[in-house]
């Protein structure tokens, strides 16, 4: 299987298949693919390549396989867990010049893309049309299509439309071997198993994704936002309860703590009210003939729950700047610490207001402040963590207080992450999550369609015996 | 779905230990086993025999834990469909997963079969329904993904793994499903349509309806008109639309599916009054397992097939092509339909099923399966199709879940 070549000429393989200039392989090229946006962990690539077709990926996987160098596929690297880092070097393929929409189909509602597609530019192909992509994670200006794959990425509105799986009817895939192969399709329920549910969100250690035929959703006729205002966190969290349980499944449901509000509120001056614990920003959609009476309901169970006010989005204009300040929230913590680290847990809805607490009382603990702006509905944390990265031992005391967190979301009978994926970040969570014959049989899966171990190497699964050694970063060793 | 042979084990297994102790004895002496919950789908994918080793499943039967506020439940895979229902109606919630004899099936087997109906063109199916699964391998091994909170995407998703593998990965032991709240009104919309054109130019328009429909059948062949409209009615076809929301949404639903259906060219388009729909609902629930009847009707040959949904009346044309008097309930809007001939002669399996139904809805980027089949001898390769360049990647994982191939043999495409 092995064949012995030096950097040079398997280089020149690489460049015989993409092209000179597709081909980078000097360090100061390189140090862009070195990590994602989990910025605690980096791993120069020995070479980036930026195909333009299946076919070309298809040769890369072969040459590399014939060499035994590991590869793995790249998106735009707004990945927040390490998934991006090309653990151990090897060649990483860049498949954001594959950017092309190839079909959409507004009669059997699906859209064809290739893997590089930003996630917001499909959505502006598609405006005028009547029909969106329903997942929308927060970067989705910059996020491709098939980096949301990898990671199964979700968004606000989430809560009523579900995440990427939910969303994905076909892929084209080139496997671990460097076939190309068509799974699902345009029609639902194709025969056998279900390896597109199987390959979404499987962070790119099953297959290299080179097409991808999402379903398109019908606009809603109408919406209405609105943004309730709440004097504790308590209250926010009972009222999303007293939503949910009545019935009501908004479009979105987003929390943003004081500690959001604030940074917000100096970087874009919606006019947040500065004392307020947390606000609540709720959207519900449909059609109109019932929206000012779901909008009503809302506001109505809000209040019931001592929300101190609510205020309607009057029109289109204030509902973009209310979404505006959601999405745009991360950007605003710049000013108020040089780094942070967002986690991504989740726990069941009814125990946000017992997680919150505890968030508290661990930011305390570890004098790290944390400021919280998440997908309330989905019970989908993102406590952000403000840090000096100057500063190693607030490095070490943010990574203490990250792990305190996640673990306190396992014993809420959640999860430690509900949309960014495992990545690097997470793996000796896997163990606290899962059995150690759980793993082992995800690990099955993977030498099924990764049977060489070459493809994305280092992410998700942890190796046996890992425990015990220094653990600078949460998550190092992996297995394959 | 009922001619198999049923032999309960007196030994009921009643939680997960005993299936995996089950699954290592079985697994060291390379016996197979074939696990069966309700015994609604025994035929699906190919018909148990006599001194087949049915591994009973019914014994799982408790919920676990249910917290309506979170809208998830926990159930082991035994736990019968309508004691779910009732369990979840009691907190007016619900699965909206439409399943033929809901007395008897259990969620276990409508999720190894991946069960789907009327109401998954506004609601998907189990694979959007499943959060959490634990299930024991062909080695006796338990194992488990997912967990119970809604969005998780922590290691491999088993749960769109294992949701529709029929039992050939390992037995489901217990299931985290996520669950909706009940609309709290409903109703539905019928038109008849002399030609099968008129259906095609209104199924094209409410696409562009500013809210989907929950449902939305096309009703073809004249056993429908015997029972289900109780004579009432000779039509060609007819359109069936069940909407879903509040009051007032349903009303406007309502309203402006009447209001298509006129300008595509429909007759005599009607709003059902609600005990007459319920009893229509009851026929399209249960059509894929008994017909368009209350009784049995016994046919020959039961196919799904799946195309994409503009395809849906070609592929109609064509089966009724063969026989002028098969029964089709097309879920048009999915692109999912199921036929039912009451004659299909083991002659025509090769030449119309193999040689024109199959390689037509390929074509068309769909597939063909067969359902239930009264022939005897038929090969999975005719069950479900022959080889694709994916089947090699389901193999290899077979070989990793199921090294010694017991975990229901020649029930899949492998």
């Amino acid at each position: 299987m092995t064949a012995i070549c030096d950097q040079a000429t398997f280089v020149d393989a690489l460049r015989a298949i993409v092209g000179t200039e597709a081909v980078l392989d000097a360090q100061s090229e390189l140090l862009v693919y070195e990590c994602d946006a989990f910025l605690l962990e980096k791993h120069l690539p020995q070479v980036a390549v930026l195909p333009q077709s299946a076919q070309e990926v298809a040769r890369i996987v072969k040459l590399c396989t014939l060499h035994s160098i590991p590869f793995m596929p790249r998106g735009a690297g707004t990945s927040l867990a390490g998934g991006g880092a090309p653990v151990g070097g090897g060649v990483i393929i860049v498949l954001t010049r594959m950017k092309a929409i190839l079909e959409v189909n507004l009669r059997d509602r699906y859209a064809v893309v290739e893997p590089g597609v930003v996630n917001a530019i499909l959505n502006r192909h598609l405006a005028n049309t009547g029909y969106h992509y329903a997942p929308d994670p927060s970067s989705q200006g910059a996020c491709t299509i098939g980096g949301n794959v990898g990671t199964n990425a979700g968004g606000p509105h989430t809560l009523k439309y579900g995440v990427t799986a939910n969303h994905v009817l076909g892929l084209e895939i080139v496997t671990a071997e460097g076939e190309i192969v068509r799974l699902g399709g345009p029609a639902e329920d194709s025969t056998g198993l279900d390896l597109v549910g199987t390959i979404v969100g499987s962070e790119g250690t099953l297959a290299v994704v080179t097409k991808i035929r999402v379903r398109l959703t019908r606009n809603p006729q109408g919406c209405r936002t609105m943004l309730a205002v709440f004097d504790s966190i308590d209250a926010a969290t009972q009222a999303i309860s007293s939503i949910i349980g009545a019935g009501i499944i908004p479009a979105a449901l987003e929390m943003m703590d004081q500690g959001i509000i604030v940074a917000v509120e100096e970087a874009f001056h919606f006019g947040f009210p500065l004392d307020a614990e947390a606000v609540l920003i709720i959207e519900v959609d449909g059609l109109e003939a019932d929206l000012d009476a779901q909008r009503d309901r809302v506001a109505e169970l809000c209040r019931e729950q001592h929300a101190r006010e609510v205020r309607f989005a009057k029109d289109a204009k204030e509902r973009l700047q209310l979404w505006k300040a959601r999405k745009q929230a991360f950007g605003a913590i710049g000013r108020l610490s040089p780094s942070f680290c967002t986690q991504d847990g989740v726990v069941p809805r009814t125990k946000l207001p017992q997680i919150l607490k505890r968030i508290r009382e661990i930011g305390l603990k570890h004098d790290i402040r944390i400021v919280n702006v998440f997908h309330a509905g989905d019970g989908n944390l993102h406590p952000i963590l403000l840090f000096d990265e100057r500063r190693p031992e607030e490095v070490i005391r943010v990574l203490a207080a990250s792990e305190e967190i996640l673990n306190e979301c396992i014993d809420c009978g959640g999860s430690v992450t509900g949309e960014h994926g495992i990545g690097l970040e997470k793996i000796n969570f896997m163990t606290r999550l899962f059995s150690e014959d759980d793993v082992e049989v995800m690990k099955r899966l993977r030498i099924a369609l990764n049977p060489h171990g070459l493809l994305t190497p280092g992410k998700m699964l942890p190796t046996a015996g890992a425990c015990g050694m220094e653990q600078i970063h949460p998550g190092r060793r992996a297995a394959l | 779905m009922n001619s198999a042979t049923k032999t309960t084990d007196a030994n009921a297994l009643t939680d997960q230990a005993g299936v995996a102790e089950a699954l290592r004895t079985a697994h060291q002496a390379k016996l197979p086993v074939f696990p069966i919950g309700g015994q609604t789908s025994l035929e699906y994918g190919g018909a148990l025999s006599a001194d087949d080793r049915q591994l009973d499943l019914t014994g799982l039967s408790k919920i676990v834990d249910y917290t309506p506020r979170d809208m998830t439940i926990v159930v082991e895979a035994g736990v019968r469909m309508d004691d779910l229902a009732s369990t979840l109606a009691a907190e007016r919630q619900h699965l909206p997963i439409d399943v033929p004899r809901a007395a008897e099936a259990t969620i276990g087997g409508v999720t190894a079969t991946n069960w789907t109906g009327p109401r998954r063109l506004g609601h998907g199916s189990m694979r959007d329904y499943v959060i959490g699964i634990h299930a024991v391998d062909g080695r006796g091994i338990a194992f488990k993904s997912g967990g119970r909170v809604v969005k998780n995407v922590a290691g491999y998703d088993f749960c769109k793994l294992l949701t529709g593998s029929l039992g050939t990965l390992g037995v489901i032991t217990q299931l985290a499903l996520k669950v909706k709240p009940q609309p709290e009104c409903s109703a539905t919309v019928i038109a008849n349509c002399q030609e099968l054109a008129v259906a095609e130019t209104i199924l094209a328009r409410l696409v562009n309806l500013a809210a989907t429909p929950i449902a939305i059948d096309l009703l073809v062949g004249t056993a429908w008109y015997q029972e289900a409209f109780a004579g009432k009615s000779d039509s060609t076809a007819t359109l069936v639309v069940r909407v879903e929301g509040t009051q007032a949404e349903a009303e406007w639903m309502a309203e402006h599916v009447q209001y298509e259906f006129w300008q595509g060219g429909a007759a005599g388009a009607q709003l059902l009054p609600p005990p007459i729909a319920d009893c229509l609902w009851s026929y399209q629930i249960e059509f894929a397992d008994r017909g368009a009847t209350t009784k049995h009707d016994e046919a020959s040959l039961v196919l799904k097939i799946a195309v994409p949904p503009s395809a849906i009346l070609a592929t109609i044309d064509d089966l009724r092509s063969h026989d002028p008097a098969c029964t089709i309930q097309a879920h048009a809007a999915s692109g999912i339909l199921v036929a039912r001939f009451a004659q299909f002669s083991p002659a025509d399996i090769s030449r119309v099923l193999v040689g024109k139904l199959r390689p037509a809805t390929i074509a068309r980027g769909g597939c063909l399966t067969v359902l239930a089949t009264k022939l005897e001898g038929l090969s999975p390769h005719i069950l479900w199709g022959g080889r694709t360049d994916a089947t090699i990647l389901m193999e290899r994982i077979k070989q990793q879940f199921d090294p010694h191939n017991i975990l229901n043999p020649g029930r899949f495409v492998y």
